[in-house]
């Protein structure tokens, strides 16, 4: 137990930059998720924590003792490796006993490290495996093992790198809600590396995205999804990604170029004639209605060009103008057939407005179109 | 492709046929000598120069060979040559394997400033003809006393064997994943621990492959031993030739019998640690 303190964090790879300027305060016991696409640099910070590469700039505090120079073995941290590292010479029972029996966890007789074995593995549901080798496990049972032998003993912190992504998608989800109800989890500092954003919103206490090496948003997972601070993040939450209409102001109002899209200038945001917007909207926001629009709704009319039908959930791409089109996400049974003329209704607060974008770059979050909600930053 | 062959079916045509041909015909040439050889070494003096296959065999030579004191026949003791080729070979192994391994696990998992350099340099000791640099090792060896050593011939092998172990072991180490070491590391082992413990057990069948290899070469090594070499520090492959006779007779049978017995033992230590050449240990380790 402790908390993690990582400032100034720099890393490089002869020229290219893994991370740069690094600044991550991760409280004691927080579950903590990094998450970014490939290469953004998130096992590079497990590994600078971990004390696994030698980074060129900046501190790792670990329970408020500064470990940047400090060897591996010192740091008393547990890691889960995205390619699981079992000791393939050695039976799961021995790879799980290898922690407790290099005596820098704590002291273990050898009852000792038998219970902690058996509990760890009945929690995991791999106790039949104890006498096996990793070769003669599945990916699923081999990415357990790596957990347990983290779970296994007690740490400072535990580092998890992508412990769920190679599973199949239906063990995914069940050892994700597992993983939230391990109680060592939650007593533990844990700092969580991932690139699937629903991992990183079920699990998450608070998540930090990173792009590039670079950190772009911490925040609870709340605030990361209501309010993302720019079009990256907008965009590496949810799937559909978030629509992005481009748009332009002018005489108080935000439309966009067919027209398809009309709104006010919310009050408080500081916007001239003439600037150009992004008008961000999420497919599972927007909902297909004909009732009466209120004030607080913002209305698009459109054709349904395509729709998908994925299980309980349908996927449309409504045309709203000419080159205009928007992804809705809604449920089956109220969905339109394509080619029908809909009527499209999101609420003024999931309307996300952006700077305007030069070639396809990230433009920061201004605000949302609501009349109400205090404009953000 | 016509037709599809049922399994164990072959396909029989003039082109199959004579490459079967051409495969066999390679055999009888390079079996051929080897064949000669063991022919040789069972006749009798008297035949050794027939070109019969039709002789009585007689096992007098190879006892003829290893009971030879180096007084009767020849200058050297055979058998004591032998001995000494399997300690000169076996130490040169064993000191390049000590220091060898640790060399290729740094080799294999860091780079550094000149590390390719470093590498390829100890790799051109292989190129070089030994011819080349054995005049000044000559008097070098006389000069600080080891000529017709042991210690000089362990020493002097390593020309041979150090490359073929760094070389074999380091691309082991290279294919072995850093995680693994690295997760020893986070277990609380420090790294010296997590190279025995973790790197050390999985690269055995390179070990055994290197080792073999470097025996073989070491063993097969001529101009060192004649050379660098008198009667007491001498090896199986300069004894084998005292049998041709400097200026007296020429026996080539009793030389067929001495190279059958001096290749022996590579060959016993090939069949002995064969089971450990394996590789494929860490399969399972991450994830495929």
């Amino acid at each position: 137990m402790g908390a993690l303190e990582v400032r100034g964090l720099r890393k490089t790879y002869g020229k290219t930059t893994a991370l740069e300027n690094l600044d991550l305060a991760v409280e004691n016991g927080e579950f903590f998720v990094v998450l970014g696409p490939s290469g953004a640099g998130k096992t590079t910070t497990l590994k600078s924590v971990a004390g696994l590469v030698e980074i060129d700039k900046g501190t790792v505090e670990i329970s408020g003792r500064d470990v940047t120079s400090a060897e591996p073995y010192h740091r008393n941290v547990a890691m889960a490796f995205e390619s699981y590292a079992l000791y393939p010479q050695k039976t799961v029972f021995e790879n799980l006993a290898s922690p407790l029996k290099s005596g820098r966890s704590g002291k273990y007789s050898a009852d000792d490290q038998r219970r902690r074995i058996t509990a760890v593995t009945t929690t995991l549901g791999i106790s039949h495996l104890l006498n096996r080798f990793p070769r003669e496990l599945s990916n699923g049972q081999r990415q357990r093992v790596a957990l347990g032998r983290v779970l296994v003993r007690p740490a400072d912190i535990y580092l998890l790198d992508e412990p769920l992504s190679h599973l199949d998608a239906k063990l995914r989800s069940a050892m994700r809600a597992e993983l939230k109800q391990l109680g060592e989890m939650s007593d533990t500092t844990t700092l969580y590396v991932t690139h699937d954003y629903q991992e990183a919103l079920a699990l998450g206490d608070r998540i930090a995205v990173l792009r590039e090496g670079r950190l772009v948003q911490i925040g609870t997972p709340e605030e990361v999804w209501k309010r993302p601070v720019d079009t990256f993040v907008a965009k590496a939450l949810g799937q559909p990604e978030i629509n992005l209409l481009p748009a332009e102001v002018e005489h108080g109002q935000i439309h966009t170029a067919g027209g398809a899209v009309q709104l006010a200038v919310p009050p408080g945001l500081d916007v001239v004639a003439g600037t150009r917007l992004r008008v961000g909207v999420r497919p599972r926001d927007i909902e297909l209605s004909r009732t009466q629009a209120d004030d607080a709704v913002l209305c698009m009319y459109g054709t349904v060009r395509l729709a998908e039908r994925l299980g309980r959930l349908v996927e449309l791409t409504v045309a709203l103008g000419d080159d205009t089109s928007v992804i809705v996400v809604t449920s089956s049974d109220r969905a339109a057939h394509e080619g029908e003329a809909v009527e499209l209704a999101v609420r003024l607060e999931h309307v996300h407005l952006f700077a305007g974008d030069d070639a396809g770059e990230e433009t920061a979050r201004l605000g949302s179109a609501s009349t109400k909600e205090r404009q953000q930053g | 492709m016509a037709r599809e062959l049922m399994p164990g079916q072959k396909r029989f045509s003039v082109g199959t046929v004579l490459a079967d041909l051409a495969i066999v015909g390679w055999f009888v040439f390079s079996l051929f000598p080897i064949l000669w050889m063991v022919l040789l070494a069972l006749k009798t003096p008297a035949e050794q120069t027939s070109t019969y296959f039709v002789f009585s065999p007689t096992l007098e030579n190879f006892s003829t060979v290893l009971s030879d004191r180096g007084t009767a026949l020849t200058s050297v003791d055979f058998s004591s040559a032998l001995i000494t080729s399997v300690i000169n070979c076996g130490g040169a192994v064993l000191v390049s394997l000590l220091i060898g391994i640790p060399a290729a696990y740094a080799a294999g998992r860091w780079q550094y400033r000149g590390s390719d350099d470093l590498m390829f340099t100890m790799l051109s000791f292989r190129f070089a003809p030994e011819l080349m640099v054995i005049v000044p090792l000559f008097v070098i060896y006389n000069q600080i006393g080891l000529f017709d050593t042991t210690a000089g011939m362990i020493w002097v092998l390593q020309l041979v064997t150090m490359p073929l172990v760094v070389w074999i072991l380091r691309s082991y180490f290279q294919d072995l994943p850093e995680d693994l070491e690295q997760a020893a590391l986070l277990d609380g082992y420090t790294r010296r621990k997590a190279f025995l413990m973790v790197a050390l057990p999985l690269v055995r069948p390179g070990i055994a492959a290197a080792a073999l290899l470097a025996f073989i070469f070491a063993w097969n090594n001529y101009v060192f031993a004649l050379i660098l070499t008198d009667s007491r520090a001498t090896t199986v492959t300069v004894a084998i030739t005292k049998f041709l006779g400097g200026g007296g007779q020429a026996y080539y049978n009793l030389t067929a019998a001495a190279a059958i017995i001096a290749a022996l033992p590579p060959l016993i230590l090939a069949l002995t640690i064969q089971r450990y050449l394996v590789r494929g240990l860490s399969f399972g380790a991450v994830k495929a």
